[in-house]
């Protein structure tokens, strides 16, 4: 049996920002693996490097030094154009506040991130609808986001995030601006997509977070302390 | 042992994708997203665009108003006159006459429809009254121009008498002491008729009276003289030469007319001969819309200057505003040149429409102002079709530094900012 790649390869991997005449390490030699099903939880205080590895990982950043391998891809040989071709297809985001266009429709929004992948269009209904169902959703589709709950509305994210069937989910302090009730039902929704079999990481600082994560990986300033 | 591995879906590397439509729909979602500013929007452009075409349509109207005008009196009247020379009385000096023969020179140049040639009469301190009877409480006697006329003048200043008859060439080669009286001289010197052969008295010269002119269409000067035959006021007086030379030509002939008039008076010096021609028509038309043109052209090209930085300014607005929907659509996989596109849409979509509703307004304001002036509307097809474009393509223009901004950005910043 050929082994398959891992989703998600980082073999030193590090990021400089250079403000000026300082060189700043946000994230230094990181080396980690995910597998295809795997719920990895990347946690630590802010400023120990979360948020940029995260953004390495979605293809949003360049890393400075090491190779990133997605699905087995080194991604440093590609351009723009196909990192943007891979995110379309293969990544799903979720954010902390959400990024729903207000004057958009829950479908709307859902079906946004179908535009840049080139689904059919006749596909993109259904496909936007089963997303919505699978989030729980079903009865809110034609409503505006601002009439939706923090809760609902990290739903919708969530749909548009899966409804181009990603090979990662990336969520970046998803409960982060729900409370402790709304942020359980979001990280329940996470252990059935993982169940599902999707590969979620997602980065938080909030311990409730990690304890449903299959590990975690503890970041201080830059480091990879621990995989718990 | 990684190395070993299959890379999933090669496929999935291809460059992102995005159908022209879906472009489209995103562009009129992002326009409808704040409908009460995009109307503001694109009110600048509706503004330049309608001055544009209000302005190309009014002045084509008037343009055409003025051939529709065409004055059919003054473009048959050609008047030729010699001011530097010497007219009537001995002894001037006589540079460059009009000479006796005028009506017959001129009546040979094919389009001359009648030609007449007068000229003031120096009768000195001659006051002019009518049949002496003294009456101690009105006033008999009184100053008048007297001119000599060629028997031509009647049809060349297309005039009509009330009653008598014009003198012909045979008075005028007799020296007949005979007379026209224009109307007003008439009324003072208190003449009605010429059945009974009334006469008048310049000085101490009679003159019977043979016709009052009731009216003249050029010329008018006429109306309170007294009109004596040139060869009469060259016995009488000694005139020498007629002042002013009247000559009524066939439509379109004007321009010809006039220049051969003066040589065909003034053979060995034409140039000291002054000749009066109708205006073209044709250049009127182009002066006019010449006029019009350039200052609300200028309007028009402000107003849709300030159009669009007007939309350059809420398109960059907007780019800012929406920092983190750039940010979102960079995630799911839009690339640079996909927001450039969509921002580039939206303020291009702006413009057309700014285009389309200015263009309309435009044609409105044009037969509007028609109608008050019960003018027939006149407008170049092609403007109203060219209009939209103009806008479009100042919405595309203005929106290409605000789209380049929005491309610009990073989407981990934009994401961050938003």
């Amino acid at each position: 049996m050929i082994p398959v790649a891992p989703v998600v390869e980082l073999r030193g991997v590090g990021r400089t920002f250079a403000a000026g005449d300082v060189s700043v390490p946000a994230l230094a030699g990181a080396s980690l693996s995910v597998g295809k099903g795997e719920y990895v939880a990347v946690v630590g205080p802010s400023g120990s490097g979360k948020s940029t590895m995260l953004n390495l990982i979605g293809l949003l950043d360049r890393p400075t030094e090491g190779t990133y391998l997605f699905e087995g891809i080194d991604t440093s040989d590609l351009d723009e154009g196909q990192r943007a071709g891979l995110r379309s297809r293969r990544i799903g985001f979720v954010f902390q506040s959400f990024h729903l266009l207000a004057h958009r429709t829950v479908i709307e929004n859902v079906m946004l991130s179908t535009i840049y992948n080139g689904m059919p269009r006749l596909e993109r209904v259904p496909a936007a609808e089963q997303a919505l169902i699978r989030v729980g959703l079903a009865q809110r589709m034609d409503f505006l986001p601002t009439k939706l709950s923090g809760g609902e509305r990290q739903r919708v994210a969530i749909a548009r995030a899966l409804v181009t069937r990603p090979a990662l989910l990336l969520a970046d302090e998803p409960t982060g601006n729900l409370d402790s009730a709304t942020g359980g039902a979001v990280l329940g929704l996470f252990d059935e997509l993982r169940a599902d079999g999707l590969t979620l990481m997602v980065v938080t600082h909030d311990a409730q977070v990690s304890t449903h994560a299959d590990r975690a990986i503890h970041l201080r300033d830059g480091l990879i302390e621990a995989v718990a | 042992m990684t190395d070993l591995v299959v890379p999933a879906g090669a496929e999935n590397v291809a460059p992102a994708q995005m159908s022209p439509r879906d472009l489209a729909a995103e562009a009129v979602a992002g326009i409808f997203a704040r409908p009460g500013r995009t109307v503001l929007t694109v009110l600048g452009t509706v503004l330049g665009i309608g001055a544009l075409v209000a302005t190309l349509g009014v002045a084509k109207t008037a343009g055409n108003q003025i051939v529709g005008r065409f004055d059919e009196l003054a473009a048959t009247s050609v008047v030729v006159t010699n001011e530097q020379g010497f007219f009537g009385g001995p002894g001037g000096d006589v540079r460059a006459g009009i000479p006796s023969d005028a009506d017959a020179r001129l009546l040979r140049l094919n389009g001359v429809n009648a030609a007449g040639s007068f000229g003031p009469v120096e009768v000195g301190a001659a006051l002019v009254r009518s049949v002496p009877i003294p009456d101690p409480l009105a006033q008999t006697e009184f100053q008048m121009s007297v001119y000599g006329a060629s028997p031509g003048l009647l049809g060349a200043v297309r005039g009509e008498l009330s009653t008598g008859r014009w003198f012909d060439s045979g008075h005028s080669d007799r020296a007949d002491r005979v007379a026209i009286l224009g109307t007003g001289a008439a009324q003072r010197l208190n003449v009605t008729r010429v059945d009974q052969q009334p006469v008048v008295f310049v000085g101490e010269e009679a003159f019977v009276v043979i016709g009052i002119l009731d009216e003249v269409r050029r010329q008018p000067e006429l109306l309170n003289a007294v009109v004596i035959p040139e060869g009469t006021a060259r016995e009488v007086y000694g005139y020498v030469s007629a002042s002013t030379v009247q000559i009524d030509v066939e439509i379109g002939a004007a321009t010809l007319i006039a220049e051969q008039a003066a040589i065909a008076l003034s053979p060995n010096e034409p140039t000291l001969l002054q000749v009066q021609k109708p205006p073209e028509p044709g250049d009127l038309r182009r002066d006019v819309e010449g006029d019009v043109n350039a200052l609300f052209l200028v309007l028009g090209g402000v107003s849709l200057l300030v159009g669009a930085i007007g939309i350059a300014n809420v398109t960059l607005v907007s780019v800012l505003e929406r920092v983190g929907e750039i940010g979102l659509r960079r995630a799911l996989g839009a690339a640079r040149r996909h927001v450039a596109a969509q921002f580039l849409m939206e303020s291009t979509a702006m413009g057309l429409v700014g285009g389309i509703i200015g263009a309309s307004l435009g044609v409105l304001l044009v037969v509007v102002i028609s109608a008050a002036r019960t003018w027939t509307p006149v407008l170049d097809p092609v403007v109203p079709l060219v209009a939209p474009l103009v806008g479009a393509i100042t919405g595309l223009v203005a929106g290409l530094y605000p789209a380049l901004r929005a491309a610009a950005l990073e989407p981990v910043e934009a994401l961050r900012a938003g």
